[in-house]
């Protein structure tokens, strides 16, 4: 009776510890690539440890890739020349046009480094730096956003424009054994370089969120990296139509605000839309603006007012709200800043409106 | 805490029901539900094995290396399935050669892993094991409803008790399997429907 | 018959009148689940294919040359399911070295295939028809093949139907379980063709 016990659980354990060393061999022999040399812009000389992919090595080397979904390759950011790399994956290829996979761009989150490889990246990609910072104010806008201030501690000031964004990183924590990075617009203008402004919004399960609303506190210390992006004022007369809903407004707010202290004076709508009265906020500040920036005009508007909210402004979805206001859209520029859902309702209505598509700007973290 | 066990282990039932809500655990669904007894043998062996294995998991929780995660939950799960496997055997060897593999099969429910991953790993046991139970309930009725309607339309018999007259003419197409998958498209045709239309849908992007 | 008809007879009903999915309810999840487009349910079918024609060789052997002789054949469901999942996760390390595009449209789906009750179906039945080494081989490609036949057949279908409008609460496993209804249907016309069972 115990031989048959003894048995049973002595072949079963036998088994298991021969399939476990087989797999432990084989990842052992197939996963290992060896030191791998990028050569980046033929002058740049990097080895690194081979077999992971591109964006994170390169991150690890200091090097910044622009990425909003940090890797899964569901944003197109992190776009990358590589010369020798091999043909572009088919997660890739919704995000490549087609003269880009000719000219060898590829994903850098998609890019599994196997050998050496040749690389060519932009040089404004060198200045893209990490940042320590301190926490100095986390204030609650609405129910479910909070803006996050923060000092600059190491490197003490920060250059970028109006309209970027950063790379936060979320430590190791209830929610990851890893850290991670979340992209997020700077909301506070330019000329203040020692300090900047995030809008964060809650998202349940949200790694990033969920750390900043239940965890983080003033005083802290932070991690980000950048600036990044291309989601700027364009220079030039045009007016502007700018459409928002939610921390959309972050680097919105930016720009306007960067706008106004620098004088600049262009016709300008800000279409920002919420749910209910309790999602609105900033509105006191950007109709401020309005004196501030002469043809600048904010308008508001709720999608679901409650009967308690005794709202007067405008009301329905936002894109249709901006739709009865611009009749005629084709002489102007458009800033989009939300959800997909909304970007993509913004750029139907605009287009039917006379908009060529290059003039749309959108800032879309999926 | 009270609420929260309620709460739980009524959504398990209704809106998180694994069957028809979740889409899960659908193999065993149609392959035993011509039969109301073997169904209500193979709903005993998902409820059982979904407590005990959600219990282990866990219990286990913080002590399973993230790598063999998936390994070690297929372990703990095929050691309770083939407990359950050899005990049937030994006190009913006529069902247990009907239901025939699919009783292994319990193993790849993926109702067993897919609750020990969202749920076991992330909740203290005695939750964890309300979550089993609960779901393996929610699994049990679905699978009885049909199997009501499969067996007395498809054979006329129930619980091997004959129901309908003899002049009924069975319909076979039930007993078989395209049948299986009609009563189970309707079903989840009824409940998803049912279900889906009571709370407003959160629609307008903000 | 001669032992080539033989097998190729089992093949055939291992395909069609015996469909692992459609007659055995096999591998539902994921062919309910992941079936809307013929791309990836085309590497998922491959993906069965390759680890069901291995594996239920390997566990006929592990079963007849270890456990039988042994008095272990109580443990033939864990020895297999363990052989599965090594399995699986062997295959997803060498396919990850050879091809990065082979990986991406195939191998991600691999750690989903060790839970697939179809996989391990295929050697449960396997022992409970008493096949030979043989008629292992011919059913054990034979259902992966009837597998991907399946849920390719089933992708084009409901690709075919997306833009159409249906019944809230049908959308998704709804209508996917109808479809698989009237495919079971006309899979059991296949039937004249039977394998020893």
């Amino acid at each position: 009776m115990l031989n048959e016990f003894l048995l049973g659980v002595g072949v079963v354990t036998g088994l298991n510890a021969f399939l476990a060393l087989l797999l432990v061999l084989a990842e052992r022999t197939l996963s290992h690539y060896g030191p791998c040399t990028l050569t980046i812009n033929d002058e740049k000389k990097l080895v690194v440890p081979g077999g992971q992919d591109l964006l994170s090595t390169l991150k690890r080397e200091g090097l910044f890739i622009p990425s909003a979904c940090g890797g899964r390759g569901s944003c197109g950011l992190c776009k990358v020349t590589v010369l020798d790399g091999g043909d572009p994956l088919a997660t890739e290829i919704p995000w490549l046009k087609p003269e880009e996979i000719a000219r060898h761009v590829r994903l850098a989150c998609q890019v599994r480094i196997k050998h050496d490889l040749r690389l060519q990246l932009p040089r404004e990609w060198f200045a893209i730096r990490q940042f320590q910072a301190t926490v100095v104010s986390i204030r609650d806008l609405t129910h479910d956003i909070k803006e996050l201030r923060l000092r600059l501690v190491d490197p003490p000031e920060i250059e970028f424009q109006a309209g970027q964004f950063i790379q936060l990183e979320v430590p190791p924590y209830e929610l990851t054994d890893e850290p991670v990075y979340r992209a997020y617009s700077i909301s506070s203008p330019p000329s203040n370089r020692r300090e900047i402004e995030l809008e964060i919004r809650y998202v349940p399960n949200g790694l990033c969120t969920t750390w900043v609303h239940r965890h983080l506190n003033v005083g802290d210390p932070v991690t980000f990296n950048g600036p990044y992006g291309q989601f700027v004022l364009r220079p030039g007369n045009r007016p502007i139509i700018a459409i928002a809903g939610g921390s959309g407004m972050a680097p919105l707010k930016a720009i306007f605000l960067d706008m106004a202290e620098k004088g600049i004076a262009r016709s300008a709508r800000y279409f920002f839309g919420a749910r209910s009265r309790r999602d609105l906020f900033l509105v006191e500040e950007m109709k401020a603006l309005e004196t501030r920036i002469p043809g600048f005009q904010f308008i508001p508007a709720l999608s679901n007012p409650l009967p308690e909210d005794r709202w007067e402004g405008e009301t329905g979805l936002i894109t249709e709200v901006a739709a009865r206001h611009v009749p005629d859209a084709s002489g102007a520029e458009a800033y989009l800043c939300g959800s997909s859902f909304l970007i993509k309702a913004a750029i139907a209505m605009l287009t039917e409106r006379g908009m060529p598509r290059e003039r749309i700007y959108f800032d879309d973290f999926g | 805490m009270k609420t929260a066990a309620r709460r739980l282990f009524l959504e398990n039932l209704g809106a998180n029901n694994p069957v028809f809500a979740q889409v899960l655990g659908i193999c065993s669904t149609l392959a035993v539900t011509n039969r109301v007894r073997n169904t209500v043998v193979m709903s005993l062996g998902v409820i059982f094995t979904l407590t005990a294995a959600n219990l282990i998991v866990s219990l286990l929780r913080r002590h399973i290396p993230a790598r063999v995660r998936m390994m070690s939950e297929v372990l703990i799960i095929a050691t309770f399935v083939l407990l359950f496997d050899i005990l049937l055997r030994a006190f009913s060897p006529e069902i247990s050669r009907q239901l025939g593999p699919y009783v292994g099969l319990i193993i790849t429910n993926c109702i067993i892993m897919g609750r020990a991953e969202a749920f076991a790993l992330s909740h203290p046991p005695g939750l964890s094991a309300l979550d089993g139970l609960s779901s393996g309930l929610g699994y049990a009725y679905v699978l009885l409803l049909i199997a009501t309607i499969r067996e007395i339309l498809g054979a006329g018999t129930f619980l091997e008790m004959r129901v309908l007259g003899e002049g009924w003419m069975p319909w076979t197409l039930l007993a078989m399997a395209p049948g299986a998958f009609f009563v189970l498209a309707l079903l989840v045709w009824i409940l998803k429907g049912w279900v889906l239309a009571r709370p407003a849908a959160e629609g307008s992007p903000s | 018959m001669n032992p080539f008809t033989a097998w190729f007879a089992l093949f055939f009903a291992a395909v069609f009148t015996q469909n692992i999915l459609l007659t055995n309810y096999l591998g539902m999840c994921p062919f309910l689940g992941a079936s809307r487009e013929i791309k990836t349910s085309f590497g998922l079918g491959a993906a069965v294919v390759f680890v069901m024609t291995f594996t239920t060789p390997l566990n006929w052997i592990l079963y007849h040359r270890l456990l039988i002789p042994l008095g272990l054949e109580y443990l033939g469901l864990i020895v297999f399911i363990c052989l599965i999942a090594a399995f699986t996760q062997l295959i997803e390390l060498v396919i990850e070295r050879v091809s990065d595009a082979l990986y991406a449209s195939l191998g991600i789906f691999l750690p989903l295939i060790t839970v697939n009750c179809a996989i391990l179906g295929a050697s449960l039945f396997m022992v409970a028809r008493s096949y030979t080494f043989l008629q292992t081989t011919a059913y054990g490609f034979g259902g992966g093949l009837g597998w991907m036949l399946a849920i390719l057949a089933m992708a084009g279908i409901r690709q075919r139907i997306a833009k159409n409008r249906l019944p809230r609460g049908l959308e998704g496993a709804g209508i996917a379980l109808i479809i698989a209804g009237l495919m079971a249907m006309a899979f059991t016309g296949f039937t004249g063709i039977t394998a020893p069972s």
